[in-house]
């Protein structure tokens, strides 16, 4: 049976009628790792002798129990969880399993990957080029069709980014939707679990899995579960907002593009109307101040004694942002930095919560440019920072935010459009992008980028 | 002159403080690259805050706890008031 580019869902119901055997499933997906991961390096950890559940791709920063989690440093080289994260947990009771643990960047800390102590991952739009990040590897192992869906987290862009430049959807949720237990510790009040997939209906099915209330992470909200495959098929009519200061400084290519797909949205009904939002240069300031300070406390625990490798075996980036992060919490710089940063996030917050009295979704570009050539991040001031600039907004207040693909520029590289929601609104979100999905197919972005990469 | 935002002997003290070791060209690197981080953030002060309070939790949670009767499965197995863990010695 030909296999190649079906949807995790499509997938699904080929086991639940025997059409094919999980078996068979696993081995069909190994068979192209084993051919292009090589190229690609989208993963850190094969289970080359998985053979049961449907496989999708885990980021290494979940813990799974007795499969190596090494948050792509070496510090964690020779770490074995002893316990299951709740949101890979909850995927094997879906009858999913891990086929392989996915790149990233160190600890997450980056949009390229190239941090990684595994070595870059390349675009499989163009091996030449960063997949994006953090959630690197999880995007190319989905574009490249290495697994049917992967899990990534996204703490200032880390899902949405990577989806953009390889041309796939990602789903950062509400802070909260998604349990953090079991994944290694960013920026704690920020760090969102989500599902990345090839078509919307598979992200709805997902996000319906790893969602809702665990007692193990205090963060999680007890706010219930929708049906989001329901939700997304209901006929429903949104007013969009568009904020002019997320379209300073971006690529012409992507601003056409971005035009494009808002054209798509009025011709299917919605009203859109223009918002004022803050300009995103005072998200990345408070982005930088609050996350470097939870990334020094949570990079604190590791000291190689009780597992893991010693702080000598930490990279550049994470030395960067301790040292970042222990200087805004230290003595005197306390008030003028961490806690001034904090009013700001409130600022941001109070931003968003009045343009959502006035509309149910916000949409704009997802990146500032398309997918950069290895090594090019270094002549970026910010060591990247700026890349995910339109992310961390959302990231600031918390809201849900999804990235789809709207086609390619001259250079054939995806361009990534993003729609943000109100709180714990992810079905209207995902319901907009089912209506987009509907009326353009992505226009073929997705399909384009599977079938690059033939069995 | 512009007044120096860090000096060398702060970021020893960070390393310090955070338990890194840093290369001569570590702590060159990470000066200039702190300062630059620290040039931009400023942009921060364009935004009139006294009046604001901080934000630590984005979803407004308050006192979460265990509900009533609800038992913490994945932690240390207790037998009265010890942990029992695997044999080590």
């Amino acid at each position: 049976m030909n296999l190649h580019g079906k949807s995790l869902l499509e997938l699904k119901q080929l086991v639940i009628e025997k059409k094919i055997s999980e078996k068979e499933l696993n081995q069909y997906f190994l068979k192209r790792i084993r051919k292009f991961n090589p190229k690609l390096n989208a993963f850190i950890t094969v289970l080359e002798n998985n053979q049961l559940g449907i496989p999708y791709g885990a980021k290494d920063m979940f813990c799974t129990k007795g499969i190596r989690t090494t948050a792509a440093s070496k510090v964690l080289d020779n770490f074995v969880p002893p316990y299951e994260s709740t949101v890979t947990k909850k995927l094997q009771e879906a009858g999913m399993s891990v086929l392989g643990k996915t790149n990233m960047d160190a600890w997450a800390h980056g949009a390229s990957t190239e941090t990684s102590d595994y070595g870059v991952s390349k675009n499989p739009w163009d091996n030449k080029r960063y997949p994006g990040g953090s959630s690197g590897g999880s995007a190319a192992a989905i574009s490249a069709y290495l697994v049917p869906a992967a899990i990534g987290t996204d703490t200032g862009g880390s899902i949405r980014h990577p989806s953009a430049w390889c041309g796939v959807i990602g789903l950062k949720p509400t802070y909260g939707r998604v349990s953090r237990y079991g994944v290694i510790a960013m920026g704690s009040s920020w760090d969102c679990p989500g599902p990345m997939t090839l078509n919307v209906e598979d992200n709805a099915y997902l996000l319906k899995q790893i969602a809702g209330k665990d007692k193990y992470d205090a963060t999680s909200s007890s706010i219930a579960v929708q049906d989001y495959t329901n939700e997304i098929k209901k006929n429903k009519k949104f007013k969009i907002g568009i904020a002019e200061s997320y379209f300073a400084g971006i690529d012409d290519q992507i601003k056409k593009h971005v035009y494009k797909s808002i054209d798509v949205l009025k011709k299917l009904g919605h009203a859109v109307k223009p918002i004022k939002l803050l300009p995103p240069k005072y998200s990345i300031s408070v982005y930088t101040i609050l996350q470097r300070a939870e990334v020094s406390s949570n990079l604190g625990r590791y000291d190689g004694i009780r597992y893991g490798n010693d702080r000598n075996f930490f990279g550049q980036e994470a030395k960067r942002r301790i040292m970042l992060g222990t200087y805004t919490l230290s003595y005197g710089y306390y008030d003028a930095f961490y806690k001034n940063a904090q009013k700001v996030r409130s600022i941001i917050i109070e931003n968003f919560k009045s343009v959502f009295k006035d509309v149910d979704l916000i949409v704009g570009p997802n990146t500032p440019v398309t997918a950069l050539n290895i090594g090019e991040f270094e002549k970026y001031p910010f060591y990247g920072e700026l890349m995910d600039q339109l992310n961390e907004p959302a990231s600031t207040a918390g809201i849900p935010d999804l990235s789809i693909p709207v086609g390619l520029d001259s250079n054939n590289l995806p361009i990534g459009f993003q729609i943000m929601g109100n709180y714990f609104e992810e079905a209207n979100i995902l319901n907009l992008a089912y209506q987009f999905e509907k009326e353009t197919d992505f226009f073929g972005v997705i399909k384009k980028g599977i079938n690059n990469y033939k069995d | 002159m512009k007044k120096k935002v860090l000096t060398k002997e702060d970021i020893l003290h960070l390393a310090k403080l955070s338990n890194l070791k840093l290369s001569d060209e570590e702590i060159e690197k990470y000066l200039k690259q702190l300062e630059e981080t620290v040039e931009y953030v400023k942009n921060l002060d364009e935004l009139k805050t006294d009046k604001v309070s901080p934000t630590s939790q984005t979803t407004n949670l308050t006192d979460v706890y265990f509900a009533d009767g609800e038992t913490n499965e994945r932690g240390l197995k207790l037998k009265e008031k010890y942990f029992i863990v695997k044999r080590i010695m």
